[in-house]
């Protein structure tokens, strides 16, 4: 059965294995194989009959085609409301197919899948929220994109983003001592503005252990010095583990099913290793869905939570201000109108949507509602792993649009971003369609703005 | 006096005047320099989707490219690599400050070289100070080492340098930069000017009359032989001059009357917003309008 040195139905675990993939660039060599690599239809049969179960089988039955989830998709808004786009549509002529056809597909068909599965859908879950049977396609088309990945068809930046998890434990290739030492220099540089400032590794039963989206160590190193700073402010117990801080989950959105456990068990074992008393995870979307949502399913835990409490920087912060840890100087709120970008991840997906309020409340003056907002808003236009696919480059482009007009509408210049993943597609919305707005996460908001106890505050 | 010394560079003439100026000081104090250019920020997070710190476009990278742009900047600077002991080269992908940063403090640099934007009308110039400049600050603020800031053309040489404006705000970090100053008007032997401007601008509405003005200005004087003047065993090539007015218009004004071919100053805004913090210091109007280059210098471990 034909696959290609690089496109094939193999998992990436080894370093060796993931440089070779990256020097293709841009996935030329990897995209021309994919053009004849053969379906495995009896693993993709077998595959189904394992993991396709009441619930997907049901959706898949009772959808009646009435197209009531047409407009809560953007993507369909977006594209002119073409019927290809209507994400019963999408999900029918796709996994449905499969399904029907018991796995007998060819090679067109999947890589028409595959297009489909990561360029028409970022598992926002909107739909679900529309659909009058409750028909949830995002978690149908996650589902298909690990059928997708089983047999190879997934694109260049998934396979590699999936195989960095499974050889570093994180997205990127940052090794624990890159992660310790970066934790270290952040550590001396924010102590000079905060006297005592420590960002403490691997210390046992701190009350929260903190974990954070390798692009901060990565890309922005600031962004743990901010946290450590807003920390030691409300004087907070807390740590980081030398293993085990990557929450996010590039696996989930390849579909890499054994890399997502892989992933989250690591994060969870530092918590077994560490014994905090709860965890706080970063400005980050998906990797809450994955490390606190998902993670537990994944991983086999039979209270369906994580083995600690867990909560999103947003829940953690609205705590802190609620409590008077964190105060907010009067003075210094944000003045000028400011939106606020719902991730779908921990807003609709996990209900955060009055957490979210509940800090605006303490740090705007003019806070301004995108339309629709909280669980009915839509995605940034980047999510599910489309923000880091150039294949689908334009694709994601033209979604853009939908959260171009909403900021708009408000009127606001600045929008609070606490996603990673929405950051992004916001930064680069301004960068593809420049109607002049500024983003940012929450970290840097509330350090301008937080009241610093004086003894906290350095000589001069 | 610098063992290693990191220039950083875009690979365009813009920063001709700082490379100039880098390897002459590498070639003076027989310096390993390591010349580094960050090519951008990576669009996505681990992809090969970059975008160019230059030009702003997406364009993809891999080992060739990287190869390429090594040897382009080899041969850019090859007439001033032969004259130094040692050069490397090193390129990556990232955001430049923080690159930066990691770097020198990893290597242990002892001293930054950067350009920084001219002029206006040059093409490109308005991204170019977006990100360099932006780059320059967030550097300049945090670098344990001091930082070199060449804008412009700088006709002498480090060890020509005759005249060294020192400005202080009197804070913990200007006493690195007080001590940096110190340290190489002795190695060179040339004139220390200690400088301190009267902020008339931060006073929250109340105008001083001259009288005050007069008394502050003497409390500053003394403030400097005191903090400073004490600290230098034994050298008398200095002055010392309290002006009022805005901070880096007087510094300004200070250096030209007085040819200041090197400012040496402290930069510890600590806004965190970078926008305001870009336009709002000292230091950043002083390298934008210097016609000198002007080191900054915030901590006490290099100097």
């Amino acid at each position: 059965m034909a696959e290609g040195k690089l496109c094939n139905r193999n998992m990436i675990n080894t370093e060796e294995e993931l440089r070779t993939l990256l020097a293709d660039t841009s996935g030329k060599q990897y995209y021309s194989e994919m053009m004849d690599l053969d379906v495995d239809r009896d693993k993709l049969k077998a595959t189904l009959d394992k993991t396709l179960k009441s619930r997907l089988k049901t959706w898949l039955e009772i959808c009646a085609h009435c197209g009531l989830c047409a407009d809560s998709c953007f993507i369909y808004l977006a594209n002119n409301k073409d019927p290809k786009q209507v994400p019963s549509y999408k999900i029918q002529s796709t996994l449905g197919q499969i399904v029907k056809k018991k796995g007998n597909v060819d090679n067109a068909f999947m890589r028409m899948t595959m297009d489909t599965a990561w360029a028409k859908c970022t598992c926002c879950n909107r739909c679900g929220m529309y659909c009058p049977f409750g028909i949830d396609m995002g978690v149908m088309f996650g589902y298909l994109r690990g059928l997708c990945f089983s047999q190879g068809f997934v694109p260049w930046e998934m396979k590699i983003g999936s195989g960095m998890h499974r050889v570093y434990r994180a997205q990127m290739d940052i090794s624990t001592e890159d992660w310790v030492d970066t934790c270290e220099w952040m550590a001396e540089e924010y102590e000079e503005d905060y006297v005592g400032l420590k960002i403490p590794v691997d210390k046992k039963n701190a009350n929260t252990i903190y974990t954070v989206n390798a692009r901060e160590p990565k890309h922005y190193p600031e962004d743990i010095g901010e946290a450590a700073a807003l920390f030691h402010i409300a004087g907070e117990d807390w740590t980081v583990p030398s293993e085990g801080w990557e929450e996010t989950s590039l696996a989930m959105f390849a579909g890499d099913w054994e890399a997502c456990k892989l992933q989250v068990q690591s994060v969870y074992d530092a918590i077994d290793r560490l014994k905090p008393k709860r965890m706080v995870v970063t400005e980050c979307g998906h990797a809450y869905r994955a490390t606190v949502i998902e993670g537990p399913y994944w991983t086999g835990q039979k209270s369906g939570k994580p083995p600690v409490e867990s909560l999103h920087y947003v829940e953690w912060v609205a705590e802190a201000l609620r409590t008077g840890k964190l105060k907010i100087d009067p003075a210094k709120k944000i003045k000028e109108p400011v939106t606020y970008q719902d991730s779908c991840n921990y807003i609709r997906n996990a209900g955060l949507g009055d957490t979210a309020r509940e800090i605006m409340s303490y740090i705007a003056e003019d806070f301004r509602e995108m339309t629709p907002c909280r669980e009915h808003n839509f995605c940034c236009g980047g999510g599910g792993g489309l923000n880091g696919i150039g294949r689908y480059r334009e694709e994601r482009n033209i979604g853009l649009k939908i959260k171009r007009d909403q900021i708009l509408a408000t009127g606001a210049k600045l929008v609070i971003s606490p996603c990673h993943n929405c950051w992004d597609a916001i930064r680069d919305l301004e960068e593809v369609y420049h109607i002049g707005i500024r983003w940012r996460f929450l970290k840097p908001i509330l350090l301008s703005m937080v009241i610093i106890p004086d003894h906290l505050k350095p000589e001069e | 006096m610098f063992e290693k010394i990191l220039f950083t560079t875009t690979g365009t003439p813009t920063c001709d005047h700082a490379a100039h100026v880098a390897f002459d000081l590498a070639k003076k104090y027989k310096s390993k320099i390591y010349v580094f250019h960050v090519f951008g920020r990576p669009t996505r997070s681990f992809s090969t989707l970059v975008t160019d710190s230059r030009t702003g476009e997406e364009s993809n990278f891999d080992q060739d490219y990287v190869s390429w742009v090594e040897e382009e900047l080899k041969n850019t600077y090859a007439n001033q690599i032969k004259e130094v002991p040692e050069c490397e080269i090193k390129t990556l992908v990232g955001v430049p400050h923080t690159e930066v940063l990691r770097f020198a403090r990893k290597n242990d640099i002892d001293l930054i070289v950067m350009g920084a934007h001219s002029r206006q009308e040059e093409p490109g110039a308005t991204r170019y100070r977006a990100v360099v400049g932006s780059t320059m600050q967030q550097v300049a603020k945090r670098a344990r080492c001091p930082v070199l800031v060449v804008s412009r053309p700088c006709t002498t040489c480090l060890w020509y340098f005759s005249n060294i404006i020192f400005g202080t705000d009197f804070s913990k970090a200007s006493h690195s930069a007080f001590l940096f100053a110190y340290k190489l008007a002795k190695e060179i032997g040339s004139k220390l000017w200690l400088f301190h401007a009267l902020d008339l601008t931060s006073r929250g509405g109340t105008t001083l009359e001259q009288k005050e003005i007069e008394q502050e200005i003497e409390k500053a004087k003394k403030r400097i032989e005191t903090e400073y003047v004490s600290k230098m065993k034994g050298y008398d090539n200095y002055e010392i001059e309290v002006w009022e007015g805005t901070p880096f218009v007087e510094v300004l004004k200070y250096s030209r009357e007085k040819n200041g071919d090197l400012i040496v100053m402290s930069h510890h805004t600590r806004e965190i917003d970078l926008e305001k913090a870009l336009l709002g210091s000292t230091v950043e109007q002083v390298v934008l309008r210097a016609s000198c280059p002007v080191a900054s210098v915030n901590h006490p471990d290099k100097v």
